[in-house]
């Protein structure tokens, strides 16, 4: 067994860190305090650093690094800015990854490539009003007329919404089946007539990413972006929110190890009763609990993108790494806040933005207790 | 076109140290380590030179242990063709003369056109390696250069001396350039030449093959400077305060003095 990165995913992380520390940080503030998606900053750059597809064979215009590798480049930005890493984790897991594993070579190369080289942005829509966690409830419509599907009904919660031009839709293509057979996924691109955006969601947290509503009023789409089989949608979307759970677990991992190093930092400056607080054993114990937590979930977090690079099965495992990441980076960057005291509540410091922030990990592609009915599941079945 | 470029790894500077127990050095354990930052405006400005003439042939050099080869693999994303690393696990106690003996005796015969260091190093700080390469190879030297250019064997920098004065030189290669911050912007190496880095050469030469000289001095011991007491704090009405501050201003300092 084997806890050292190799040579190439410490370079990476270095690189990322470096990147994130000099370029994303500076205005992590101001971008969440004015809700601004800066597409330069958050995607394209992020495209020349051929972070857009590292999972990806060359072949498919990614960098054919591994799962630790992205694990590790969405912890580094999120470590900076939470909104940046999402960016990158829903852009490849959820946009581009289901095209990757259920796309015919054909859609791999319209839409695959260019997802991969950063040329285009991906987002996944699978949420509804009423199918959040039950996405079996799905009301989204797809109907064959000739050789188009015709879509209808609402999408919610997309993020990189509005900003993205390639989307994997979920939709509802055989009322009679039994609900999750009836499902089918796929491909549609921004500015396909009768596809539209609704509201932007105004958010606690990640408010530098957008997260808007998807409108489909007989939108047609040619036969053809049919991804995967008819039918196959539910386990197109489940297998899909596999990989996304590791996604979001290291982003998790990069607020929580974020939060950290800020108490930190805090505690060796801040100086009352003519001693700095690290120096009392009642701040030294909350720190030493938050790095434990912090370390704890990197090694599940690194484990579950191990399983899943080797080729093991890895659904359990990424359950249990975004359960421990993202309820880690909750508790983390409470106590940081904590740590920080007054200032910490204040928007002069990150960490009051690093708890918004970390509030939905527990939330989305999979709330916490979703992640229990997995893990629970595989156990007992 | 031959283009060497000689680089360190060092301890990332936001670490905290601690002196040795021989009280010589610093204590290596527990470091993180990285590029010496002065080294990696080097690699950016050969890499640049290599774009620009096309057909260049450039070699990263690197002296330490094996891990070293980490700092080797990222000059060679940044778009280095080949690494050389000289396998030595005694760099703390060598003196600068003893390095640069080494890099001339690897660099001698080989042709290089261009030859780019660092302007010193983060840790040991000298700023004799890069020139005393060039007095052993008896090849023109450029120190603390902040702007570069190249053209057709003829290369135009922009040295930077003290006081913010910098003065225009141009010399004829071959020719060797100590590289200070700000020269260009480093690249980051990007994704899939991190990938395509573990695919390049890297040679490994044990020190005891180049090492032909022995070193005239030692370091006797390493120490912190010992803590003074703090700040001054001036009271008083504001009107005499701020004649105390430009008298001290002027006695202590020369920020009034120009």
């Amino acid at each position: 067994m084997n806890f050292e990165l190799s040579e190439e995913q410490s370079l990476i992380r270095e690189m990322v860190r470096d990147f994130a520390e000099s370029e994303i940080a500076p205005s992590a503030r101001e971008r969440d305090e004015e809700e601004r998606f800066d597409r330069v900053l958050m995607f394209d750059k992020l495209a020349e650093l051929g972070l857009t597809g590292i999972i990806f064979p060359e072949v498919y215009g990614g960098a054919g690094a591994d799962y630790i590798s992205y694990a590790i480049a969405v912890e580094e930005l999120s470590r900076v800015c939470a909104s940046t890493g999402v960016t990158l984790s829903a852009h490849l897991s959820l946009g581009a990854n289901p095209i990757y594993l259920f796309g015919s070579e054909e859609q791999k190369q319209q839409f695959l490539v260019p997802l991969a080289k950063g040329e285009k942005l991906g987002a996944f829509g699978l949420t509804e009003p009423s199918a959040g966690s039950d996405a079996g409830g799905t009301k989204t419509s797809a109907v064959k007329d000739g050789d188009e599907w015709v879509i209808n009904g609402t999408k919610i919660f997309i993020t990189n919404g509005g900003d993205a031009e390639t989307y994997v839709v979920f939709a509802r293509t055989d009322k009679d089946a039994e609900k999750h057979h009836g499902i089918s996924a796929f491909i549609v691109e921004k500015g396909t007539p009768g596809f539209s955006f609704g509201k932007k969601e105004q958010k606690l947290g990640i408010r530098s990413s957008p997260t808007l509503e998807l409108v489909f009023a007989n939108c047609r789409i040619p036969a053809a972006n049919l991804l995967g089989e008819e039918g196959s949608g539910f386990k197109i979307a489940m297998k899909t929110l596999d990989g996304g759970r590791i996604g979001i677990a290291s982003q998790a991992l990069g607020i929580a190890q974020g939060a950290l190093d800020e108490a930190v930092a805090y505690a060796k400056e801040r100086k009352q009763f003519n001693t700095p607080i690290a120096n009392f054993q009642g701040v030294q114990f909350q720190l030493a609990d938050m790095a434990t937590q912090v370390e704890a979930s990197r090694l599940m977090v690194y484990m579950a993108a191990y399983r899943a690079s080797a080729g093991l099965s890895y659904s359990q495992s990424s359950a249990m790494a975004k359960l421990l990441a993202s309820e880690t980076a909750m508790k983390v960057t409470t106590q940081a806040v904590q740590v920080l005291g007054g200032y910490g509540y204040t928007r002069d410091f990150p960490v009051e933005r690093m708890m918004r922030d970390a509030k939905i990990t527990e939330i989305y592609e999979g709330t916490s207790e979703i992640q229990r009915l997995v893990i629970g599941s595989s156990l007992t079945r | 076109m031959k283009i060497l470029v000689c680089i360190k790894q060092v301890p990332d500077m936001e670490s905290k140290f601690k002196v040795n127990a021989a009280g010589t050095w610093y204590d290596t354990a527990d470091l993180a380590w990285r590029m010496n930052e002065y080294d990696e405006y080097g690699v950016e400005q050969a890499v640049r030179v290599k774009e620009q003439v096309g057909d260049a042939d450039l070699t990263v050099l690197c002296i330490g242990p094996e891990k070293v080869k980490e700092t080797i693999k990222k000059a060679l994303a940044m778009g280095c063709d080949r690494g050389v690393h000289v396998l030595d696990d005694n760099l703390s106690s060598r003196e600068p003369y003893e390095i640069a003996s080494m890099i001339a005796e690897f660099a001698t015969d080989k042709g290089f056109d261009l030859i780019f260091t660092g302007m010193q190093s983060q840790d040991r700080g000298s700023a004799q390696v890069g020139v005393l390469v060039a007095e052993i190879l008896s090849m023109v030297s450029v120190s603390t250069i902040v702007e570069f250019s190249y053209d057709n064997g003829v290369a135009n920098v922009k040295r930077e001396l003290e006081g913010g004065v910098k003065a225009l030189v141009q010399v004829k290669t071959p020719a060797l350039f100590t590289c200070q911050l700000g020269l260009n912007t480093p690249r980051y190496p990007t994704l899939p030449n991190i990938m395509k880095a573990k695919k390049k050469e890297l040679t490994s030469i044990p020190s005891t093959d180049l090492l032909k000289t022995e070193g005239r001095q030692h370091t006797e011991k390493m120490y912190f400077p010992e803590k003074t007491g703090g700040g001054l704090v001036l009271e008083g009405d504001v009107a005499d305060l701020v004649n105390e501050v430009v008298r001290i201003l002027k006695e202590k300092t020369g920020v009034l003095a120009r």
